[in-house]
């Protein structure tokens, strides 16, 4: 069956013959009759820029979307696994359950028995507080001259005065260069001093002159993940730049790009993320990026951030569609 | 299935294994094909929410009746078999929700509205004329015209790369309805988007 096609017919089957899915005669008679029609060669070329423009709009899911779904989708398998099998020490090969998931199986797995279990945890932690030594600041303590000091025994001697023991921690001062480990070490510590931001970023501020060490460099990712500090997070990217490569650097740039509610951050972030919209680098950006972007599109209010991730969605031909 | 067919998976083994309750397995199973189904379901429904609405209940119905699963088609086909109804069903309840622009008519007027980008197609670049935000805003618009069908054809052969025969068995139907399934929605498309190019 070999019936010569008109220009209508022929024209009908571009789309199936780009996507490669006609019949091997439908191919013959379409190719026989573009060999002897040029307007339709030229229609087929227009036919070739539309299937390719269908790609513009096609949207990567961000990196961060991924990871939700894959630790909730853990977290409602785990919930499944609790629900359905026996108690993990009855064998086989099987995921670890939570503690919780342990916790009701120890009661007998027993749907009924789980609000004992949370009644019966309430009262452990409300007596354990009971229990617990005071750990905030109390009567107790104080400060001296010298450093912190703590009483810790008290006592009534036979000529009616007191006898206490206090326990100080005595004030010294260490000096060094940002490459000595004992420096580092105490900035390492620094950071992590929950009470006191301006220490923080202090020390975030020294320790991002040494990012190049991978130590310094992951507690810098922590601060910028989890400190609650605006200034403390901004300082620690301070010492990210240049090393948007760093796979551990790249994700915590991308969620505080999404997720972080100052939008200085925001902005330090996409601007260590991505170099300059003249960088001869932009088309190298991964697919993973570019869902970022995307999902950036889809969520961010401010302007001068919105416009800098659609400039560089734009840059390389990807969609920046709110959906 | 052409995916991960690099590595050394023994995909066939991972299903047995999970089967039998090894969940590292499982795991396995859900990171070999997990993107693809969430770039499917964020292309189909265009919200994270919605995708990761699908991507939880497509791979907790995986988990839950793995064990009915008897090799008669590949893993890959049951798996978009699920998600593909999975997101269906959510394209379908959208429509009842609330009135979409007819297929050839969007909200800013019927199919030869090309006025505001006549002049960008006399100076500017074709390449850049080709991605400008107009095509894409349009593509998106007749996308969404589509029947949840047609819609689903073309999302999996053109953005998934899935032949017609396959798409035919994970849709539960035959090679032909598929092709003209895509017959028509390239049809569609063509009409509303013949303007630009």
């Amino acid at each position: 069956m070999n019936q010569v096609l008109n220009c209508a017919d022929a024209r009908m089957l571009f789309a199936l013959l780009l996507y490669g899915e006609l019949s091997f005669d439908e191919e013959e008679r379409v190719d026989a009759h573009l060999d002897g029609c040029a307007e339709c060669r030229a229609a087929l070329e227009r036919e070739t820029s539309l299937h390719a423009a269908f790609d513009g709009v096609a949207v990567e899911p961000a990196a961060s979307l991924l990871r939700e779904c894959r630790a909730d989708l853990a977290a409602a398998l785990q919930l499944e696994q609790s629900r359905e099998q026996p108690p993990l020490w009855a064998g086989g090969s099987r995921v670890r359950a939570g503690w919780w998931a342990q916790f009701t199986n120890m009661l007998g797995g027993a749907a009924i028995l789980r609000p004992v279990g949370a009644v019966a945890l309430v009262a452990l932690g409300f007596l354990g507080a009971r229990l617990m030594p005071f750990s905030g600041e109390s009567s107790l303590t104080g400060a001296s001259q010298d450093g912190i000091a703590r009483v810790s025994d008290v006592e009534t001697q036979s000529d009616g005065t007191v006898r206490i023991v206090v326990d100080e921690t005595r004030q010294r001062t260490i000096s060094g260069n940002l490459d000595d480990q004992r420096i580092r070490t105490r900035l390492l510590e620094a950071v992590r001093d929950p009470s006191n931001p301006g220490l923080r970023a202090d020390s975030a501020s020294l320790l991002s002159q040494r990012a190049q060490s991978a130590e310094i460099r992951s507690a810098l990712v922590y601060l910028v993940g989890h400190d609650a500090n605006d200034g403390v997070r901004l300082k620690a990217m301070e010492g990210l730049k240049g090393f948007a490569n760093d796979p551990e650097v790249r994700d915590v740039l991308s969620r505080a790009l999404l997720n972080d509610a100052n939008p200085g951050v925001r902005t330090q972030a996409i601007d260590i993320l991505i170099p300059g919209p003249d960088d001869r680098s932009l088309p190298n950006i991964d697919r993973a990026m570019i869902g970022t972007l995307q999902e950036l599109m889809l969520r961010e209010n401010n302007a001068s951030v919105r416009q800098r991730g659609q400039r560089v969605l734009e840059a390389i031909n990807a969609s920046a569609e709110v959906y | 299935m052409a995916l991960n067919s690099g590595l050394q998976i023994d995909e066939s083994a991972l299903i047995r294994a999970a089967q039998e309750g090894d969940h590292d397995a499982f795991e396995q199973l859900v990171r070999i094909y997990d993107q693809s189904v969430l770039r499917l379901a964020m292309n189909l429904l265009r919200s994270p929410e919605d995708a990761h609405d699908v991507y939880q209940e497509a791979f907790l119905r995986v988990f839950r009746n793995l064990h009915n699963f008897r090799f008669d088609c590949s893993f890959h086909t049951w798996l978009y078999r699920i998600v593909t109804n999975l997101c269906l069903d959510q394209m379908r309840k959208r429509k009842v929700r609330k009135e979409e622009p007819a297929v050839l008519a969007g909200s800013d007027g019927p199919l030869d509205r090309m006025d505001s980008v006549a002049e960008e197609r006399v100076d500017g670049d074709p390449q850049r004329h080709l991605f400008s935000g107009q095509l894409r805003n349009r593509i998106k618009q007749v996308l969404e015209g589509l029947t949840a069908r047609e819609r689903m054809v073309f999302e999996l052969r053109h953005y998934q790369g899935l032949r017609l025969r396959r798409i035919g068995e994970i849709l539960g139907t035959t090679e032909e309805a598929a092709k003209n399934c895509l017959f028509r929605a390239t049809q569609k498309m063509r009409v509303a988007l013949g303007d630009f190019v």
